[in-house]
């Protein structure tokens, strides 16, 4: 007689194993080296992907159910947002050209990280990485479209954003974070993993994500901070997926960990570099701070990112050194960014300003060894320039990093009254850089920054005028060709806030929204 | 007010204190479960109440919807419980777990050994057998003091009533100043138990590595005359240290066990030993003792690992370092109010 046997529940890990393993196969007909040819050439070695640990236990059907209702309450947010003229209510019309930093530099990369994820996520012949892949990649394609969406109300209304995409492949600027992201998606695989699951999502998510959510909070900005709720359930799936894939690297081979020290190594400083855009929103663009970026990078960065290296050590993975210099450029790097872009506003999609008195006491409370003697006496001399009604725009263009596409506008670790510039001679030409790291990085695989689009480069080429441009009549005006290029308009969407139609309308806006007038 | 909490699927029920959220409880308690935000934004602790109330905290609304909450679910971090609740959550299911409720043992101290010049071994005859698994612990309570303390189990599951429980001296600790001085043979005393998840993973029948050092001796020893008891053959080191010869308990016994079984080995390691004496064993730490006896590849194995703090954290890296990795390496850790402040590993679940 046969027993029935009762048959233990599934715990849910069980569960979620049996109902997504062995959904592949192995190929009979076709090589695998042919199917996954990406696999290799990287020198990462994996001995079994059945070793990947999924960290989060997500079905497909689930996502769509859990994420459809998201967006329902984020739509709901936004739709209330904009029918009570919202947009008003912000702290100061200053706030919006953060609006217009975050559509054109940061959206964008949210569709290439969708594309990225998604590229990575047919790589990998592991099921469960392929999976968290394409969840990945489909969170990042709504994370671009809801961002749009959130900023599209502004649009409506503020000048700068209407071709905000259009703006991310040309712009001078833009080619910081667009060439950023470039590197990362043409980059194998597993590096794509670590410099974007890891170093970025993991890393340095929280200087990006934390500033601009918590900025639109404090200012007001309630579309763009749901926007950040909704999203954060996403973020915290991105974290874990970039620690599990560091982990199962460093795991298989002892033969991986120099390589993905080096990735750490470049990606660390690479999104740093990126962050610089970041650093100056919080000290100069929010009318009402959150923190100082110096503040931030010490709580996120040397904090929390200290524990997980100290944890990291034991795969025998080193802090980055660039972290040595970072910390030396944590008094600097906001306002020597600001700097440069008070000066180039004439080529920009937003506006810029000097701090007014209270900004400057807050400043100099917030960096007491750095501000009031290095960077307060010159922005006090433009500021005074500019009410003689000699606001300086610089015309000439400057000289970029090969690698971060930054102007050379850094100065030495150390000493901040010296730009720092660095140089490469490779095969006929001569290469510039902002400092030892991003000329490492050039070093390591010359023959891919070689090829990078340098937006300087291209204006003096003549490949950044409309088509049918002719720079050699009378009185040509490079600077009204390229804005034109760029498809902004000079007068309306760059120079300084103070006389700009956003800051007329705004005050006209509110003034009808709170006065009898 | 408390109220109690079963966590399926280990089946394991825990006291949760009204103003504790599950996370909490859970945690201190050495269970974990997945977190991340632990303030009810990223749902990376959702988990599934399957039977009982809970207050849903301050969980946002976007990490927890309203379907879900209708669906019984709940986030871990911000959940407080309405009445006793069970819940299921994803954790690994160790089929070498042995649920064991726990339960009071009054007894009669029946001996005391000195083992060393800080170490006493107490026995206690139980009125009644405890049933427990090699490496769990039980807590000891003074009544006189009004305090408990913990104490891994020295004695294999099959000794029946008389339990042995290893006790160094903390210099101006309560509890052990009381446990060295005052108790003596025929005094009464109850202890409740058994707790903890540190045990032998034999379904993973690969060779065992235990690292001891300290008074952290007990439950290794435990498990490992467990092991020899029931026959393995798998292959089964005990690296031991202590700082000197005299503080080396029980080394007379391992060395006669590794005379008689030929699958056990026992490494023993002094770390301030005089240069002077005739120790001809290692000198320096466990973790450099292991490094040297298995030449720096520890693949294909479980770690045991008991002990001061300095020693596992040493242990873990030199573990990882040579490529045994978290999910072969089990340590005994005791969680209290203080550890659960302390900074979580972002990288690590379990060690």
């Amino acid at each position: 007689m046969d027993m029935q046997v009762a048959k233990k529940k599934l715990g849910l890990k069980e569960r979620y194993a049996v109902m997504t393993r062995g959904l592949d196969w192995t190929p009979s007909y076709q090589k695998m080296e042919d199917i996954y040819p990406y696999m290799a050439y990287e020198g990462i070695k994996i001995h079994d992907w059945d070793k990947w640990e999924d960290p989060f236990r997500l079905t497909m059907d689930a996502y769509w159910k859990y994420q459809s209702e998201k967006e329902r309450k984020l739509y709901s947010v936004l739709d209330a947002y904009i029918q009570s003229n919202g947009h008003l209510n912000v702290t100061d019309a200053r706030y919006l050209n953060t609006v217009k930093l975050f559509v054109s530099g940061i959206s964008p990369l949210e569709y290439v990280a969708h594309r990225g994820f998604a590229h990575a996520g047919r790589q990998f012949p592991g099921p469960g990485p392929r999976v968290a892949c394409l969840m990945q990649s489909l969170d990042e394609i709504r994370h671009a479209q809801t961002q749009i969406h959130a900023v599209s109300n502004y649009n409506k209304y503020y000048n700068g954003m209407h071709d905000f995409h259009h703006a991310h492949d040309r712009v001078w600027f833009l080619s910081v974070p667009k060439s950023f992201f470039d590197d990362a998606i043409t980059a194998g695989p597993f590096e794509f993993m670590v410099a974007i699951g890891f170093s970025f999502e993991y890393v340095l998510t929280n200087l990006l994500f934390v500033p601009f959510v918590s900025g639109a909070a404090y200012n007001g900005d309630m579309g763009t901070m749901t926007f950040g709720f909704s999203a954060q359930s996403d973020e915290a799936r991105h974290m874990t997926l970039g620690l599990e894939v560091i982990k199962f690297i460093l795991q298989q081979d002892p033969a991986n960990v120099p390589i993905v020290q080096r990735w750490i190594d470049k990606w660390t400083w690479r999104g740093y570099r990126v962050l610089t855009l970041v650093a100056m929103m919080m000290d100069y663009m929010l009318p009402k701070r959150t923190m100082s970026w110096k503040e931030a990078w010490e709580v996120y960065f040397e904090q929390n990112g200290g524990a997980l290296f100290k944890d990291l050590a034991r795969y025998g993975i080193t802090i980055p050194k660039c972290t040595e210099h970072i910390a030396l450029e944590k008094d600097h790097l906001s306002h020597q960014a600001w700097g440069t872009f008070y000066n180039y506003a004439a080529a920009t999609n937003f506006h810029t300003w000097m701090p007014d008195a209270d900004e400057m006491e807050w400043l100099s409370a917030k960096y007491p060894e750095s501000y009031d003697k290095y960077y307060r006496p010159r922005m006090e001399f433009w500021r005074e320039e500019a009410a003689k009604g000699n606001r300086f725009y610089n015309k000439t263009l400057p000289m970029l990093c090969q690698t971060c596409q930054i102007p050379l506008v850094f100065t030495e670790p150390g000493d901040p009254t010296k730009i720092c510039y660095r140089e490469v001679d490779y095969k006929e030409d001569k290469y510039h850089f902002c400092s030892d790291h991003c000329k490492k990085i050039f070093e390591d695989e010359p023959e891919k920054y070689v090829q990078a689009w340098m937006p300087v480069h291209q204006i003096y080429q003549g490949n950044c005028f409309p088509e049918g441009t002719d720079p050699t009549v009378e009185g040509f005006d490079p600077l009204a060709a390229v804005m034109k290029y760029y498809h902004l308009e000079f007068g309306r969407d760059n120079l300084d806030f103070e006389g700009s139609e956003d800051q007329k309308n705004f005050a006209e806006w509110r003034g009808q929204a709170t006065k009898n007038a | 007010m408390s109220y109690e909490l079963t966590i399926e699927p280990i089946g394991q029920t825990i006291e949760v204190e009204d103003d504790q959220t599950i996370l909490d409880a859970a945690l201190r308690a050495g269970i974990w479960l997945p977190h991340a935000c632990c303030h009810g934004l990223c749902a990376t602790c959702k988990v599934i109440v399957t039977d009982g109330e809970v207050d849903h905290g301050d969980a946002s609304s976007f990490a927890l919807m309203d379907f879900e909450r209708d669906e019984g679910k709940t986030l871990a971090c911000c959940a407080r419980l309405q009445s006793d609740v069970t819940i299921e959550a994803e954790i690994d299911e160790e089929p070498d777990a042995e649920s064991i409720p726990v339960r009071d043992f009054p007894g009669t101290v029946s001996r005391i050994v000195t083992l060393t010049p800080t170490i006493k071994a107490i026995f206690v005859e139980l009125d009644e057998a405890i049933h427990f698994q090699a490496g769990q612990y039980v807590n000891v309570h003074i009544p006189s003091l009004g305090i408990s303390r913990a104490f891994s189990l020295a004695n294999v599951p099959s000794t029946g009533r008389e339990i042995e429980l290893n006790i160094r001296i903390v210099p101006g600790g309560t509890g052990t100043t009381y446990l060295h001085e005052q108790l003596k043979a025929g005094d009464r005393i109850t202890i409740s138990g058994p707790y903890g998840r540190f045990f032998v993973r034999k379904s993973a029948a690969t060779g065992s590595i235990f690292m001891a050092g300290g008074s952290g001796l007990s439950s290794p020893r435990s498990m490992i005359l467990d092991l020899l008891e029931e026959g393995s053959t798998l292959p089964i080191t005990l690296v031991y240290g202590q700082r000197t010869r005299d503080e080396l308990y029980y080394h007379d016994e391992f060395v006669a066990l590794a005379e008689k079984h030929p699958n056990f080995t026992y490494v023993p390691a002094l770390s301030n030993e005089p240069d002077s004496s005739d120790w001809d064993g290692f000198r320096g730490y466990v973790h450099d003792a292991a490094k040297a006896h298995f030449d720096n590849d520890f693949r294909d194995h479980k770690a045991y690992l008991c002990g001061p703090p300095v020693m596992i954290d040493a242990c873990i890296t030199t573990l990882m370092q040579g490529r045994l990795f978290e999910n072969d390496i089990y340590t005994e850790k005791f969680f209290s109010a203080a550890d659960a402040q302390q900074v979580r590993s972002p990288l690590f679940k379990r060690v």
